[in-house]
């Protein structure tokens, strides 16, 4: 061991943290080597005076604390008691009531439907839908998602028997064909479609969740991947950011965490900057690796650690 | 009771520990505190909170954001008691969240930039590095300024630690958490906090080399 190594491990050494091996090495070395006796001088100079650099705690600010920590506590029991006490009330009266109540329960529900839709006028938001000649559309399955060349969006869909709707993006009952076609888990090449004609209206907060969701659960790789791609806008939006680190973390597909790493690379915030960190302890892929180090490197922040 | 004003004098982990220790199971006062005993609970806060404030205090260097973590630290605590399994010590469990808490806060911080030279306290605006204890208050006035000038270095020093050297040279230096216990807080391998250690001792000795 030469005074190089020996000065790196002095201060290891002097918070006791080194192997027996090294422990005794160290001390061989110091024992003949003078200079290195001053360096560990030094050290120990230097760990006595950072005695200077703790912060006082004074008695007032942990009574303080206390009393804030009671009463929220206070605050969180009184919270938990009426969650407790309504579980309770449903489970006792609603999932499981006595036998005598069901008979006379079932009865009160027949009453209320009867006489309910009697008295709502036919043009409520309730019954107004089932009284329009026209009703939206109910979906039983997306069977085609396209544009026409006069640029009307056309969805085909099952309700009973197949039918067709042409309208534009505006048209409500496309909107939400198209939303209700993104999520459809029999078809992806639908689901893959409806991303692609959705992605022009991300200011609709509904469109975005609908992406994020697809982005975050759908079972096919070329759905997530066209998800991702559309909400390349939102990448600073903290929502749309923890839905890539989770890709980023836990997607199978390389392809997926390749482009969610792209992504989240140019945000230069410090919880995408913990999640490159975490990233580099468990993902395999070289080019996944050195993108998110290049990422942290021009982050400033470290890496190999944690 | 202690003197209002007083600075505590806060055991080390391990003395907290030993402390809980002799007057109590620990095991015991937990699966106490999870069937709802409120005095258990409170038992336990009494045990750690000294510790987790001077984390908190020592992280942050403001007695606003210690509060925070303080609070938030043990409300997470006793919202999340009913799934500790006994996995891990309860203090490694508790330092976990308690460090996670402010390595948050410190990212967040770093991402800024900027921290105030002072705090808003109940008594008033208060220079940060005046919270520090010095070790000759009065007396000879050449030493007083020396000392505020190796405070001035100490707090300049620890600001250029990252995030998570700054936590770890804190749990090892200030706590007294051996590598191992501050691996398994930090969710880490003893060898990361090692290395992680290591950098920070490093660049503390350069920056205070004109006082060594």
């Amino acid at each position: 061991m030469n005074c190089k190594d020996v000065r790196e491990l002095i201060p290891l050494y002097l918070y006791g943290e080194l192997s027996f091996d090294q422990e005794e090495l160290v001390e061989q070395h110091l024992a003949g080597c003078a200079e290195c006796g001053a360096e560990r001088a030094r050290c120990e100079k230097l760990t006595s005076l950072l005695a200077q650099g703790e912060a006082g705690v004074s008695a007032e600010l942990l009574a303080r604390c206390r009393r804030d920590l009671a009463a929220a506590i206070e605050k969180e029991r009184g919270r938990r008691g009426f969650g407790i006490a309504l579980r309770a009330f449903w489970s006792r009266w609603v999932v499981s009531p006595p036998m005598w109540v069901r008979p006379a329960g079932a009865l009160a529900m027949l009453a209320l439907g009867f006489f309910g839709a009697r008295l709502l006028p036919e043009d409520s938001p309730v019954l107004g839908p089932l009284a329009r000649s026209s009703p939206p559309p109910v979906v039983g399955k997306v069977r085609l998602v396209d544009t026409t060349g006069s640029g009307e969006v056309r969805v085909q869909y099952d309700e009973i028997r197949p039918r067709e709707l042409r309208g534009s993006f505006q048209d409500e009952r496309i909107r939400r064909l198209l939303l209700a076609a993104a999520s459809d888990p029999t078809d992806p090449g639908v689901r893959v479609e409806s991303i692609d004609l959705l992605k022009e209206r991300t200011a609709d907060a509904e469109v975005r969740r609908a992406l994020l969701d697809a982005l975050r659960t759908d079972e096919n790789a070329a759905v997530r991947l066209k998800a991702l791609e559309a909400l390349r806008p939102f990448a600073q939006d903290a929502e749309t950011r923890k839905s890539l680190a989770q890709v980023l973390l836990t997607d199978k597909h390389a392809g997926v965490r390749i482009a969610a790493v792209e992504l989240l690379a140019n945000v230069r915030e410090p919880d995408v900057a913990g999640v490159l960190q975490q990233l580099l302890h468990q993902e395999e892929d070289q080019y996944i690796r050195q993108r998110s180090l290049k990422a942290l490197a021009e982050m400033k922040a470290s890496y190999g650690t944690f | 009771m202690t003197e209002p004003g007083a600075t505590l004098a806060i055991e080390s982990g391990a003395c907290a520990s030993a402390r809980l220790d002799a007057c109590m199971d620990e095991a015991a006062t937990i699966r106490a505190a999870q069937s709802g005993d409120p005095e258990a609970f409170e038992r336990l806060v009494r045990c750690y909170d000294q510790q987790v404030l001077r984390l908190a205090m020592n992280l942050l260097r403001n007695a606003d954001d210690a509060r925070d973590i303080y609070q938030e630290t043990f409300l997470r605590v006793y919202r999340n008691l009913g799934s500790f399994r006994f996995d891990c010590n309860f203090s490694t469990w508790l330092y976990r969240i308690a460090t996670n808490l402010c390595l948050d806060q410190l990212r967040k911080r770093k991402v800024r930039r900027t921290e105030p030279a002072t705090v808003d306290t109940e008594e008033g605006e208060l220079n940060r590095l005046e919270t520090v204890p010095e070790a000759r208050p009065a007396g000879d006035p050449q030493r007083a300024v020396l000392n505020r000038e190796l405070r001035s270095g100490i707090e300049q020093a620890l600001n250029g630690l990252t995030p998570r050297e700054r936590l770890v040279f804190e749990l090892r230096h200030y706590q007294g958490m051996r590598l191992r216990e501050i691996g398994e807080a930090l969710g880490s391998s003893e060898e990361a906090a090692k290395n992680c250690l290591f950098r920070a001792t490093q660049k503390m000795r350069q920056a205070l080399g004109d006082f060594l």
